[in-house]
This record gives structure tokens, sequence and C-alpha cells, in this order.
């Protein structure tokens, strides 16, 4: 096997980073910011404070997706999100029973989820494609095990462990602060699509071997993917556990919490910025007009909708917005 | 002409409120892991309000059910309970079967100072979450009250049967597994052996080095904790390896359909608040009105606790004369009446200052091979005496 090294350290110009990048391509970022920044001033009346709570839960479920797409882009295809989310969630709440004020205890949550997410890549390296999600499975279920094990003293055991609200409950700050951590997510993503990480996830993706021969570090940049994605999944996990203020093993560690963000990224378009954030935005307004139209079975129509989509839209909403025009998305 | 349009406004504003029907917001897992139990809730809500109506409502005026389901998920618990809360501005708030999702919305329960009849939510920390919040009346005894039946039972049994030996088997989620250590404790301070903790993966079927390990270590009660789908592969293999134990009790949270026309059934024991077999007036009129309406009966006990729930409530805004949360808090604080459970009246838990339900509550009943659940502890509610197989 190749020694793998990484990509040559010549300074990379605009155009050598981002041959198709135009302002116009952020636009629809940029306007979806503006609409969530102005979202909870809109004259919706009683219906606010409803909406705001909708729109946070939204903007938790955005911050997944992309956290999840960012991984996919390197090949990984990974269920081990529930297990970084879960982490990321039990690590704040441990903190905070600690007695860290929660602005510290939120980033440290953040890089413990990241540590383990180390590991765990480090362990499955030499694994792909059924067998690396298999093992990221897992893992999840065994931080579940291990968390639900531990004394009850220390993390709830199966019961659950009580957290503190967030921003002291008050729902229009929780809702700011998830579109910040959502904007903090966007620019991470658009970081690695705008850099030479681009070129080199999207290398390990297509074949590690043909990465290694274009001199792509393979490992060293499976691992940072890894990192990243997890970091940003586990800050999604505290906003969830600061806003239900309870957690348990079996609901923090659930299977859907790695399956949902895997499913929207493919419905808003994989590979893209805008695509899992646009999925998770347009699954939720579904999901709740579909719960207002088809009061029994709503789901059911739901799971229709999606399985159609992902039939009938292989390149996701992203795809439908930019109709055949392949390539460049952001 | 002043005083005419004076009273002509006057006259419409009372009469829209004459008509304005008092709003009861209900939020059950109607979808999700939760939803057998919250299906079972809303035909009870559904049933307790035709008779409300049908008796003038409440305060003269209908009473109108808002339903939403959280899904059994927090997340999703979150919004609903917002909505009802603020845009279908419900004046009463019950429902609520999950402990998560009654955590969750404890946050917003407390900033709208919601008045919460809840029916549902057993785990402790619910209990916690709750402790300060001045409106909220939880008829389901806490999950501490249920391990003080069971042990009452087994205390008995001690007494009646010589029992002494406790093998535990519990399934190693959450359900199993909160507070087994505590379990085992409790009954080691209560004076029995505990020959044997052991656990097992819920589902999968596979008994057999557990029923090897209990048949060694010679129980005379087996205390399994664990869901429907356990319970008959767990009563092949005790056959199978033919261990003699005096009583097989099992807590899960709804037994296999068809599970009591299954020979293996027999003298299985369990713990339900209710059976459509209680013999006191309250439930067989229950049965009979839910037959009626729905055409068969259910065993879930959310049925008649949800019933039990919104016609005690109906009562209190009757008895308060308004929707003031104050007044109905103090009506509902003073509820004395026979239901299908036994008598429900509020006291103090030991964190919140309205707890309905408590130990006495629960029963323990065997299967019978005339395909029943029969009662056999608390002695008063017993029709027969237990079936012990040793």
């Amino acid at each position: 096997m190749s020694k793998a090294t990484t990509l040559p350290a010549a300074p990379v110009t605009r155009s050598a980073r981002t041959p198709d990048f135009t302002f116009g391509k952020l636009l629809p970022l940029l306007i979806f910011f503006a609409v969530a920044l102005i979202f909870p001033f809109l004259p919706f009346g009683d219906r606010r404070e409803f909406l705001l709570q909708i729109g946070f839960f939204t903007l938790v479920a955005g911050t997944m997706a992309l956290s999840w797409d960012i991984l996919a882009r390197s090949g990984q295809v990974s269920l081990a999100h529930a297990a970084f989310y879960g982490l990321g969630a039990y690590s704040y709440a441990l903190l905070m029973k600690a007695g860290l004020p929660w602005l510290a205890a939120m980033p440290l949550a953040a890089l413990i989820a990241g540590l383990f997410s180390l590991l765990l890549g480090m362990v499955t390296m030499r694994l792909s494609g059924m067998y690396f999600a298999i093992a990221t499975l897992a893992f999840t279920e065994v931080v579940r095990t291990v968390i639900q094990n531990l004394p009850e003293s220390v993390a709830g055991g199966a019961t659950g462990i009580l957290v503190p609200a967030l921003l002291g409950g008050n729902s229009r700050q929780q809702y700011f602060f998830a579109l910040l951590v959502l904007l903090l997510t966007v620019g991470v993503s658009l970081a690695v699509r705008l850099t030479r990480l681009h070129h080199a996830f999207a290398a390990i993706r297509q074949g590690e071997e043909t990465a290694r021969v274009l001199g792509v570090s393979v490992v060293r940049y499976k691992l940072l993917a890894f990192f990243i994605s997890s970091v940003l999944a586990a800050l999604a996990g505290v906003l969830y556990a600061g806003k239900t203020f309870f957690l348990n093993p079996l609901e923090t560690f659930s299977l859907a919490n790695s399956i949902a963000p895997l499913t929207t990224s493919i419905f808003g378009g994989l590979y893209t910025t805008l695509g899992p954030v646009l999925g998770a935005t347009v699954l939720r307004i579904a999901e709740e007009l579909l719960h207002n139209i088809v009061k029994n079975g709503y789901l059911v129509v739901y799971g229709l909708v999606l399985i159609l989509s992902i039939l009938w839209l292989p390149r996701g909403v992203i795809g439908l917005l930019r109709r055949g025009r392949h390539g460049g998305d952001l | 002409m002043k005083r005419m349009l004076l009273t002509g406004v006057l006259v419409t504003l009372s009469m829209s409120s004459v008509g304005s029907a008092v709003k009861v917001g209900a939020l059950l897992p109607l979808s999700g892991a939760g939803s057998v139990s919250g299906q079972a809730a809303r035909n009870g809500y559904l049933l307790a309000l035709d008779e409300i109506n049908k008796a003038g409502g409440v305060l003269g005026r209908p009473l109108e059910l808002e339903f939403a389901d959280d899904g059994s998920a927090p997340a999703k618990a979150v919004p609903e309970f917002v909505k009802l809360v603020t845009v279908e501005k419900v004046d009463f708030m019950v429902g609520g079967v999950s402990s998560a999702t009654s955590i969750a919305i404890s946050g917003p329960a407390k900033q709208y100072n919601t008045f919460m009849a809840w029916i549902g939510a057993a785990a402790v920390p619910v209990e916690d979450a709750f402790a300060d919040h001045k409106y909220f009346f939880h008829y389901h005894p806490w999950s501490y009250y249920n391990f003080e039946a069971i042990l009452d039972y087994f205390k008995h049994l001690r007494g009646t049967k010589k029992a002494r030996n406790i093998a535990i088997a519990y399934e190693d989620g959450p359900f199993g597994s909160a507070g087994i250590n505590d379990t085992v404790a409790a009954f080691k301070k209560a004076g029995f052996n505990v020959v044997m903790t052991e656990k097992f993966k819920t589902g999968s079927g596979n008994f057999g080095p557990l029923v090897s390990k209990a048949k060694a270590a010679k129980p005379d009660i087996l205390y399994w904790v664990g869901y429907d789908t356990d319970a008959l592969p767990l009563a092949t293999e005790i056959k199978q390896q033919n261990l003699q134990v005096g009583l097989i009790y099992g807590t899960p949270p709804s037994w296999p359909v068809g599970f009591e026309k299954n020979r293996l059934a027999e003298n299985v024991g369990g713990l339900s608040l209710w059976l459509p077999s209680t013999p006191n007036t309250e439930s067989r009129a229950f049965v009979a009105a839910y037959k009626k309406k729905f055409g068969n009966i259910t065993e879930e006990y959310f049925a008649p606790l949800a019933y039990v729930n919104l016609k005690t409530l109906a009562a209190a805004i009757n008895k308060a004369g308004s929707t003031d949360k104050d007044k109905v808090a103090a009506e509902l604080a003073k509820t004395n009446v026979r239901t299908p459970f036994g008598p429900l009246t509020f006291t103090k838990s030991l964190k919140t200052q309205y707890q309905g339900f408590k130990a006495g509550s629960w029963l323990s009943f065997q299967y019978t091979d005339s395909d029943d659940r029969v009662p056999v502890f608390p002695l008063k509610a017993a029709k027969k005496t237990t079936s012990w197989s040793k």
C-alpha cells in the first residue's frame, strides 16, 4: 500500500479552489437566513409561539442533516449520528450538573463527541459501505448501553436525567441560538465545499485507492470529516437537551436520530449545503400541513411522499430547483 | 340611543359567552411507541365527552375537546402543547402518557401557567419536573407506588405460601432496567432472598440460558419485567425445562393479544390498574357504556383512566362555577368519587401536591383456565386465592 500524502501545499488560488463558485449560488442560502431571521417577527398572531417551536426543531433537524451530509461527502454513510447527538446531549447535561456555565459546557460537550468520533473513525477506517454502516450502528448501541449502565446517580440510568432549560426557557432566544448553530454549520459546510477539503472528500468518496494515487491522505481526511460532522451533530444534541429538559438513553440514541438526517439529506439534495437545510424545512412544513389535512394516518401519507420524492427526485429538492444543470451546487 | 346601543352590545357579549364552549386540550401519543395507550385514552375521553355534553356540558356550555398527537416524541410534544395553549387557547390540559414528553412540556406548562390534569407519566423525574407547578394534578400512580403494590403482594405470598426466594428477569432497556438495583435492594430489605438477577434482550425469544439459571436457583417466584413479546417465549421455555416455580409474575405494559387463550398462560400473574372484570359498580357501568359506544371493550386501563380524568375535571369546573384556575384547582383537590379503579381523592405524593391513585389502586391478577384475568390481590378485590404451582 502506498504511503498516503497530503494535497500539494502550494497556495491555492480562488479559481483553483472554487472553479464554479459565484456569489449567485449563495443567494438561496442568504434568502433562507434572511427569512429565518425575520421569521419570529412576522405577524403570525396567536400562532407565533407555536411556529417558533416548530422553527426551533426545524433548525435542529437542519443542523443534524447538514452535519451528516458533510460526513457523507467523504463517502462514509454513517448510522452513528444518534451516538454523537446523544453524546453531545449527555455530555452537556453532565457538565451542567457538574456546575459548568452553559457557554462552556456546550463547546466542551461537542468536543467530547468529536473525540469519540476520532476513536470510532480509527477503528472503522478500513471498513466501507454496508460494513461501515453496521459498525457505526453498533457503536451507537454500545454508547447507549454504556450510558444506560452508568450508576443512576451519574447519568440517570435507564430512567433518564433532567437538563436545565437552555437560555432560561425563552423560546425566542432559543430559536435565535439554534439559528446561530445552523449558521455555524452552514459556514463549516461552505468552508468544506470551497476549499481543498471538497476535492479530497470527493476523491475519497469516488474511490480510496484513486484518492491515494492523487496524493490524498485518506486516513487524515476521513477522520477530519468524522470529527467535523460529530461536533456539529453534538451541538444539535445540546440544543435538543436544553429544549426538552430531559434525556433518556432509548430516545436520545434512537435509530430514528440516525435515519432522519440521512433521509433529510437525500430528500434535500446530497453533497450540498442548501439541500439538507431545505430538506429539513420542506419536510417539517409538509409534516405539519399533512397533520392538519389528514388527521388520522398522516404519517403514512408523509412516508409515501418521502419514498416517492426519493424515487423521482434523485438529486433531491435542490435538483428540482436547478433542473437540467448538474454539479456545482453549493 | 346610547343606552340602546350599550344594551345591544351587552346582550351580544352575554350571548356569545353563553354559546362559547369550554375548551380542553388533550395531548396524547396517537402515533409512535405509546400509541396503544394513547388511542385507548382517546376513546375514554370521547366516551366521557359524550356523557358530559349529554348532561348539559359545563357551566351551561358545551365542553370541547381538542386532541393533539405528541407522536410519543418530545420534539413533537413541545410544539403541539404550545399550539393547544396559545393557538387553540384551551382552558385546561389533559392527557400525557409518556414520561419523556411530559417532562419536555414542563417548561412551557410553567411558562403559560397551564392547568394540567395528567393521566400518565409515572417516572420519578416527571415528579421532579412538576414539583413546583401549582396546577398539576397527577392521576396515575408514580413508579414507586407500582413497586410498593408488587412488594405487598409478594409479602402476602410469603405469609400464605412461604415464598422466600425471588428470581428477577428484566429486559435490558429503560423499561426493565430502570431502578433495578433499588428493586433488588427493596426485596432484600423486605426479607426476601434474591436468588437470581438476569438481563435479557426483549424480543430475542431466547430464554433457554435464563431459565436454566433460574432452575439452578430454585426460586419461589419468577418476577419478569419485559414486554408483551417476551411473555409467550418465556412461558414456553419454562414449560420445556419444567421449571418448578410457585408463581410466574410479569409486569409488561400490555399483554400479548390472545395470551389468555394459550394453555401456557394459566396461572401466570401480572399487575394492572383495572380489569374489565373489576367487580365494582363504576367499572361495570364504564364497561357497559364503552361497549355501547365502541362495540367492544378494551383491557387498556388508560381508557377508564382518561374517562375518570375528564369526568372529574368537568365536575370540578361546574362546582367552581367558572374556568378560573384557582377555583377549579380548589374544587378538583376536594374530589372524592368512586371510580372503576376505586375511590379517587388527591393527596400529596413525595414531591407533588395533588396525587390521585397510589399503590392501593393496583390489582394483581392471574390468568385462569377460563381464559380470564382474575384479581387475586389485594384481598378486598380478590375473586380467588393465588394458584401456587409448587
